[in-house]
């Protein structure tokens, strides 16, 4: 039987109409899932030997045993916000003869084959290996590993359980926060005490079967709950009642109100739009990773790149998506009593606000001094000015459809990943570390300041003329838009 | 109220449309038909300004609809489910269409009222979106949306299929009453040449995108009809 759905799975992706047409896109995907492997062996392989340089005094097998509790706080949420279930197309399987119970096995077989199971394989197998040379006995080591990769398994399944659960991966972000504002506050070390247990797991051959237990009870668990659930009344969330709130305070936006209504709707009620906001969060701290890295680089066109990232977060994942968010109700927009510039401009207003609050959510950036928050202001006035603009532009040449109400897949699914989106990323990178880096260069830091924010301002005043632009060229594109949304819904 | 001139659409070398000349006036109300690949909803999309002509033109009140937008305050249409937002209730998608046809809620709240017996109390106030409503449910939201504002031109595209029997029949009725006070312009293509005929006062056949029949509605337009589909 498994062969037999493996063959329709084959079909599936040879024979959907898309295939041609993303070939080359699947390509391009292999060759970053093979670079993803690559980095992961090679941290495998340098974990040991980096851990020794950074601390001559330390045990690295010890060091890592401490801290990897993190790791897997963190790989549960990395796997529950992006790992899902592979669908089998359930509906025409159910009313043939096969048994549930080979559907079910057959989907959690083949949900092994993603590249979260692989990540911590190719990290753990290396360092496993090195531990081994440099003297660690096997009969220690090897449970370890074993263990380890074990309770990453139990993740995987894990997730399956949870998937449905907001609460339980706000609760497990909390708890990850809270471990490393403990640690970093010297208030409890949990890295020691997390230490002495997986040491204790290497060391004592029963304690060794505790994560294989768990890895076992959790795709036993795993299974059953699907086994429970596989009927279309799951599929279809027909009988959940839904929340309506008032938005009407945001009438007085006038004439773009009524999609200004429909955008923060479509943000709140589809998994996949959702997704935006918290990548836009994850921005927000973007530029903590360059300031905490180059203390030397300070002013730099770098660090100028990444406030630009920090105020922009949504405007570039949400932003690169028009109109494709409105794919799939395109022809009504089109025919409706609507002006195009109206919803070219709601879109641009949606994306100043994100700015704006993300730019005052950002306000602790302070702390690194004048020189730094006077870079996140001009990195908002950028935004504003010229991104939200190129964002649009790059719209244009979108006609990539969303299925709102799926989330995206980390790499097997390409919907709104195109190669002109790519093309379009460019200028934004480029252009804020052209207009701040040469001024900066030539007659220092307060040139380059004035010049990034005085070109942005003049991007915003220009902000009318940019969208009747936009519009001119919107429309001309109209009809090949309304095809292509057609074709791939 | 309406015209289309030479219009033709091409795919590749497969001619799908071709209509010389075709007037519809203010307050008439056309009945479409044809069978599959007929060129209906071709047609539809055309007067929408959906695709792009490939000779030709339509005018809506003689605004040229792929040169101005101004022909989309008098134009309201339900073609298919992409005319919908799968992601609102019923309730928020009339308030939207309203708002963008200038009706506030209260408005909306009233108009409503008088579809009670199409909707079957089984749109309103369910706390459902849009796309979990069945098939039928949504085309009813669609068709009604269709209507709001008053708009002088209402196409709707096969309002009568998946419909169910009792739907079918109140439906035709609001529809009757829609055309009978002759200030609105209906265009309806349909599959069921009984409800067409009712509804409409002209009734115009397409055959591989050419009009081989423009009739004006009488009591043997229904024979005529079947005799036509008969045959052909």
């Amino acid at each position: 039987m498994f062969k037999k759905f493996i063959s329709l799975e084959w079909k599936q992706f040879f024979r959907s109409s898309s295939f041609a047409k993303n070939i080359f896109i699947k390509i391009f995907m292999a060759i970053g899932i093979l670079t993803l492997f690559m980095y992961a062996i090679s941290i495998g392989i340098g974990l040991y030997f980096g851990v020794k340089e950074i601390f001559p005094d330390k045990d690295p097998f010890i060091l890592v045993n401490k801290y990897i509790l993190f790791y897997f706080v963190a790989e549960l949420l990395m796997r529950y916000s992006i790992q899902k279930m592979p669908v089998l197309q359930i509906k025409p399987l159910l009313i043939l003869p096969i048994n549930k119970k080979t559907v079910v096995k057959y989907g959690l077989a083949k949900s092994l084959l993603t590249v979260f199971n692989f990540i911590p394989l190719f990290i753990l197998l290396p360092f496993s290996i090195i531990l081994m040379l440099k003297g660690y006995s096997a009969s220690q080591i090897i449970p370890w590993f074993i263990d380890l990769y074990a309770i990453s398994i139990s993740l995987h399944f894990l997730t399956f359980l949870i998937n449905k659960s907001d609460t339980f991966f706000y609760t497990t972000l909390i708890i990850l926060l809270s471990f490393i504002g403990l640690e970093y506050f010297h208030i409890f070390k949990i890295s020691a005490f997390a230490g002495s247990v997986f040491l204790a797991l290497s060391k004592n051959p029963i304690f060794a079967l505790i994560p294989i237990v768990l890895a076992f009870i959790a795709y036993r668990s795993a299974y059953l709950f699907q086994l429970k659930h596989l009927n279309l009344d799951q599929i279809n969330s027909q009988n959940k009642e839904v929340k309506t709130a008032d938005l009407s305070w945001l009438n007085r936006f006038g004439k773009v109100a009524p999609f200004l209504k429909n955008d923060i709707k479509l943000i709140w009620r589809n998994k996949r739009a959702k997704q935006t906001i918290i990548a836009s969060l994850v921005f927000l701290f973007y530029a903590l990773y360059f300031l905490n890295m180059s203390k030397h680089m300070k002013g730099d066109g770098m660090i100028a790149f990444a406030m630009v990232f920090v105020t922009g977060g949504f405007a570039m994942t949400f932003g690169q998506l028009v109109p494709s968010w409105d794919s799939e109700y395109y022809t009504l927009l089109m025919s409706q009593n609507i002006k195009y510039k109206t919803y070219l401009e709601s879109k641009w207003y949606l994306m100043s606000a994100a700015v704006i609050v993300s730019f005052l959510l950002a306000t602790p950036y302070i702390y690194f001094g004048w020189k730094i928050y006077a870079l996140l202001v001009a990195g908002a006035l950028f935004n504003l000015g010229i991104n939200s603009h190129l964002v649009l532009l790059g719209g244009l040449f979108n006609r990539q459809p969303i299925k709102l109400n799926e989330k995206a897949k980390a790499f097997g699914n390409t919907q709104g990943f195109n190669m002109t989106n790519f093309l379009i990323a460019f200028p934004k990178i480029l252009l804020p570390i052209l207009l701040f880096a040469i001024p900066n260069a030539i007659w220092g830091f307060k040139a380059g300041i004035l010049t990034l924010a005085g070109v942005s301002v003049i991007g915003i005043l220009l902000k009318n003329y940019f969208l009747n632009k936009l519009e001119k060229l919107y429309i001309k594109n109209k009809y090949k838009t309304i095809a292509s949304f057609k074709e791939g819904a | 109220m309406i015209q289309a001139e030479n219009l033709s659409k091409k795919y590749g070398n497969q001619q799908v449309l071709n209509i010389a000349n075709l007037q519809i006036k203010k307050g008439q109300s056309l009945g479409l038909v044809g069978n599959n690949g007929a060129g209906k909803t071709t047609f539809f999309n055309l007067i929408l300004d959906l695709i792009k002509p490939t000779t030709g033109s339509v005018k809506i009140n003689n605004i040229q609809v792929n040169t101005s937008e101004d022909w989309k305050p008098l134009t309201a249409a339900f073609i298919d489910e992409s005319f919908l937002i799968g992601y609102l209730t019923p309730e928020e998608y009339f308030y939207f269409i309203g708002e963008l046809r200038g009706q506030n809620k209260s408005d909306i709240d009233a108009f409503l009222t008088q579809f009670k017996d199409i909707f079957n109390d089984e749109i309103l106030n369910k706390k459902k979106y849009l796309r979990d409503l069945s098939k039928g449910n949504q085309k009813k939201v669609g068709i009604i949306g269709a209507l709001i504002g008053n708009p002088e031109v209402i196409i709707l595209d096969e309002p009568f299929a998946n419909l169910d029997p009792t739907t079918q029949i109140r439906l035709k009725k609001m529809l009757k009453k829609l055309v009978k006070d002759k200030d609105k312009t209906v265009l309806i293509s349909s599959h069921d040449l009984l409800h067409v005929t009712e509804v409409s006062d002209r009734i115009v056949v397409l055959e591989k995108g050419k009009i081989v029949k423009d009739l004006q509605t009488s009591p043997e337009t229904l024979k005529e009809l079947e005799q036509h589909f008969t045959t052909g």
